[in-house]
């Protein structure tokens, strides 16, 4: 007898599902979106898909969009405007939406530590989060469907250098034959190891260090070891030769497992760490002896 | 020879003008300097063509050539300096410029070339061409800007004004099988400043500067893809330097961004609202702070000063892209001279903290650095150098990460002499030690550097030798890494326009447990002062390097057998003209 009244349960419930329009919600969310939240639309971050099945009665394509945005512990740090949310007309079959339009950045009102480190940077701290999304009908009183995904957001500082350090000067003697370059880690330690890629270039006479820096091919380019922070390179440069170039800046590039530069704030730079410069200085030899006071200024 | 031709049309010009200049000393006068500097490249690999692997690339281009003209001409009350300093062939790597010919715009705005133009009549000064233009620390100063612009400062007042690109138009191009990198391509960027202040020389400034960057959509048929997007940028900034009688010195800047990190996303009033007039809000812009402080007193044989310097997350400025942000900062310096003027200290100390908007993880980073540099005149004859540097980086958490390189370097050096020559020796050991720890994991680099020179100065020969030998140790878990090299040089005197100059070094560089590898560095060349006003360096390098059997030739493709090696070789000579 229980069994027949589950089934003339499930029948009714399928009944008036399929006499009303049914809105099925599915929300493809990256779990490690870019931490930019302007950059959501982009589909490397997922997409939003909304099912709209016409039923025989109460066909109402209209709904609206309201997010929330949850920390790890589920507390609300942002929601959005329902009032001012767009009004989407859903047509018959599939409606594809990109997740800044689950995300409404524009209708979305955060709360005050995040609201202000979003204007300041445009993300949000790094952390697991919540995205939950409901579907409404245009008075935002009746939920039609709803769907929660967790996310987790973190963006990288590029290394820093560390030596040689910034206008640092060196015995010739000995950076003709090596010099070891340091810096830090990529912070935080990505999943996988990163390849830092060290480039320095010649700052050639009359150039400034940034021009050479901008202008110039670099006279090295080597891939460091995969995880490690430090690069000893072989010059074989004639450095205490007078003629020759005796300023350099060097940087290191940043990319992940994929051969990609690490995002920063300006795409344009690649994922080169802000560079240093370094000159090599003759303090004792013959080759250079008149240049030596100038040298050492 | 072309090149030649021009240089040779060139010096006949300038000596024809300067033989009228003096004519008219009064009213037309110059003087500055003109040169060509030309570099040669060239790589031989055994194994070599026509399967050669790929186990050493050319580092540098086979051929280079760079121009300077930098004339500063007196017509009557105005003084104009150029500063002409390019290259007629395109190298670029970070600012990308397509393979194929660069167009005339290309060429005037290429990174690499300096097109500079200054007239000035007393107080006021034009700015034409590529101009390197430092206004603060906060505001611009790093990139050359071709454009235009006007400098005034009547009395105390200060004005500044410039307009210009800083980043040439690159259309994006696929990569291919020929070309399988592709050019990433940029948009032109467009910048204008300005600087509005009050200054007494020496004493005090106080001023505002204002930077506007935008990247002009249409400068390109074909954009860069995403992420490269246009940008736009504006910054501004008030500084203030004050200086006392008492030896008082004061910097003040304080720094506000805006910045629009992509200028084809939807305008919005949120997250920030518009800056009007300068800038239309997009979803994409931030705006951030950033400040800078620093205080120093300078007495008899002393100075001191401390700074530091806050730069908010999201704070850019297109005038240094660069620039890491997200971080403070503080340092304190010191100078000092004691022991009857015989010690010299130079020391510093200062810490540095990252991630403080904690979008890069739960914990700030720190980073300590420290250095100290002693010099001390023991005897007219004996002198000591002693430094030690610190450098700690740190972020703690379960995923933390942590260096710290502890640096010690002792440099003796001691002189002698008698009716002939005189004598000098000098000593340098440098050990470092560098330890990591990466998820609980501790790695111990050490590093030791010991170098031993000696140079004789004969006082009735022509010829100048000196003679060094270097050893070097680098072990870290899996290296082991050890150097050691001979260098002996010479110059020679020949009369006093001619110096020849020579140089010979020999290495083995030993990855255990592999065979050495060996290297051997010849240099010669001559400065030769060809008259009184022109002088022409010229230097040859042969750098030959055979692989020990750290790479093998059957680790090769194709496989070779035996190990390889390559020689290298450069030529460079300048011709240099002052007038």
């Amino acid at each position: 007898m229980k069994k027949y009244k589950l089934l003339i349960s499930l029948v009714l419930l399928l009944f008036l599902q399929s006499v009303q329009a049914q809105i099925i919600l599915n929300i493809a969310l990256n779990n490690r979106p870019q931490p930019w939240l302007s950059d959501w639309v982009n589909p490397v971050n997922g997409q939003m898909i909304i099912t709209y099945m016409l039923g025989p009665a109460l066909n109402d394509p209209l709904i609206k969009i309201k997010t929330t945005l949850l920390d790890e512990s589920g507390s609300i740090i942002g929601v959005s405007n329902i009032n001012a949310a767009r009004v989407y007309t859903l047509k018959a079959g599939v409606n594809q939406f990109t997740m800044a339009d689950a995300l409404q950045l524009q209708n979305l009102v955060l709360s005050g530590n995040a609201q202000n480190l979003l204007q300041r940077t445009g993300r949000l701290a790094a952390g697991q989060y919540q995205l939950m999304v409901e579907l409404t009908n245009t008075l935002g009183d009746i939920v039609r469907a709803k769907q929660t995904r967790p996310f987790y957001i973190v963006s990288y500082s590029l290394p820093i250098l560390m030596f040689p350090t910034n206008e640092s000067k060196l015995d010739a003697h000995i950076a003709q034959n090596l010099i070891t370059f340091r810096w830090s880690s990529l912070v935080p330690l990505s999943q996988e190891p990163p390849q830092n890629r060290v480039q320095v270039f010649e700052i050639l006479p009359g150039q400034t260090a940034m021009q050479a820096f901008r202008g110039n091919r670099p006279l090295l380019d080597e891939p460091a070891i995969r995880g490690t922070t430090q690069y000893i390179w072989h010059p074989n440069l004639p450095m205490l030769d007078t003629t020759a170039n005796h300023k350099f800046i060097w940087t290191v590039q940043t990319l992940d497992a994929k051969g990609q530069p690490f995002p920063g704030i300006d795409m344009s730079i690649q994922g080169r760490s802000e560079p240093f410069t370094f000159s090599i200085v003759n303090q004792m030899g013959t080759m250079d002896k008149n240049r030596k006071n100038d040298d050492l200024k | 020879m072309n090149h030649l031709k021009k240089i040779a049309f060139g010096l006949a010009l300038i000596v024809a003008l300067q033989a009228n200049a003096q004519e008219k000393k009064k009213l037309f006068s110059f003087s500055g300097d003109m040169g060509m500097w030309y570099e040669g490249y060239g790589l031989n690999k055994i194994p070599g063509p026509p399967t050669t692997p790929d186990f050493y690339p050319a580092r540098k281009p086979w051929n280079l050539i760079r121009y300077s003209f930098n004339p500063t001409f007196m017509i009557g009350k105005w003084t104009v300096p150029l500063n002409f300093n390019f290259s007629p062939m395109q190298n670029n790597f970070i600012a990308a410029l397509s393979g194929g010919k660069q167009t005339m715009w290309q060429f005037l705005t290429n990174p690499a070339n300096n097109f500079g133009i200054r007239p000035k009549i007393g107080t006021t000064e034009f700015l034409l061409g590529t101009q390197y233009l430092k206004y603060s620390d906060l505001s611009t100063g790093d990139l050359g800007i071709f454009g235009y612009g006007i400098n005034l400062s009547p009395g105390k007042f200060r004005f500044k004004f410039f307009k210009g690109v800083s980043q040439s138009p690159v259309n994006y191009v696929a990569p291919t099988i020929p070309n399988p990198q592709g050019v990433i391509g940029a948009y032109q960027r467009n910048q204008w400043m300005a600087q509005l202040g009050l200054e007494k020389e020496g004493k005090y400034f106080a001023g505002f500067n204002f930077v506007k960057s935008i990247d002009k959509i249409s400068s390109v048929s074909s954009p860069p893809l995403t992420p490269i997007d246009p940008q736009e940028n504006m910054v501004l900034s008030f500084l203030t330097d004050l200086n006392t009688d008492q030896g008082w010195k004061y910097h003040i800047e304080l720094g506000q961004s805006f910045h629009t990190r992509n200028l084809n996303s939807p305008l919005s009033l949120v997250p920030v609202g518009d800056f009007k007039p300068f800038m239309n809000a997009h979803i994409t812009t931030s705006k951030d702070n950033a400040v800078m402080l620093a205080v120093a007193k300078k007495g008899k044989d002393w100075e001191i000063g401390t700074k530091f310097n806050y730069y908010g997350a999201g704070y850019y400025t297109a005038g240094y892209p660069f620039m890491n942000n997200d971080r403070m900062e503080y340092l304190v310096n010191t100078r000092f001279n004691t022991w009857k003027k015989k010690i010299n200290v130079v020391a510093s100390i200062g810490e540095r903290y990252g991630n403080l908007s904690l979008t890069k993880g739960p914990s700030k980073t720190n980073q300590v650095i420290a250095n100290v540099n002693v010099f001390t005149q023991f005897t007219e004859h004996f002198s000591l150098n002693t430094s030690f540097n610190n450098f700690g980086f740190n972020t703690p958490g379960i995923g933390g990460y942590k260096s710290v390189s502890n640096e010690l370097s002792i440099n003796p050096a001691y002189t002698w002499s008698n009716t002939k020559m005189s004598n000098l020796i000098s000593f340098t050991y440098t050990h470092s030690k560098y330890d990591e720890t990466i998820l609980n994991v501790t790695t111990n680099n050490n590093t030791q550097t010991a170098l031993i020179l000696y140079v004789p100065t004969f006082f009735e020969k022509k010829i100048s030798p000196d003679f060094s030998v270097m050893w070097f140790r680098n072990i870290a878990p899996s290296i082991k890494l050890t150097l050691l090299t001979a260098t002996g040089g010479m110059t020679w005197e020949l009369n006093k326009k001619f110096n020849l100059k020579g140089q010979l070094q020999y290495n083995i560089n030993t990855m255990a447990p592999f065979t050495g590898s060996k290297n051997m560095l010849i240099t010669s060349g001559f400065d030769w002062s060809v008259y009184k006003k022109l002088t022409w360096q010229f230097s040859a390098t042969a750098n030959v390097y055979h692989y020990g059997s750290e790479l093998p030739g059957s680790s090769l493709i194709p496989a070779y057998a035996g190990n390889p090696s390559y020689f290298e070789s450069t030529l460079r000579t300048g011709l240099l003209y002052k007038f």
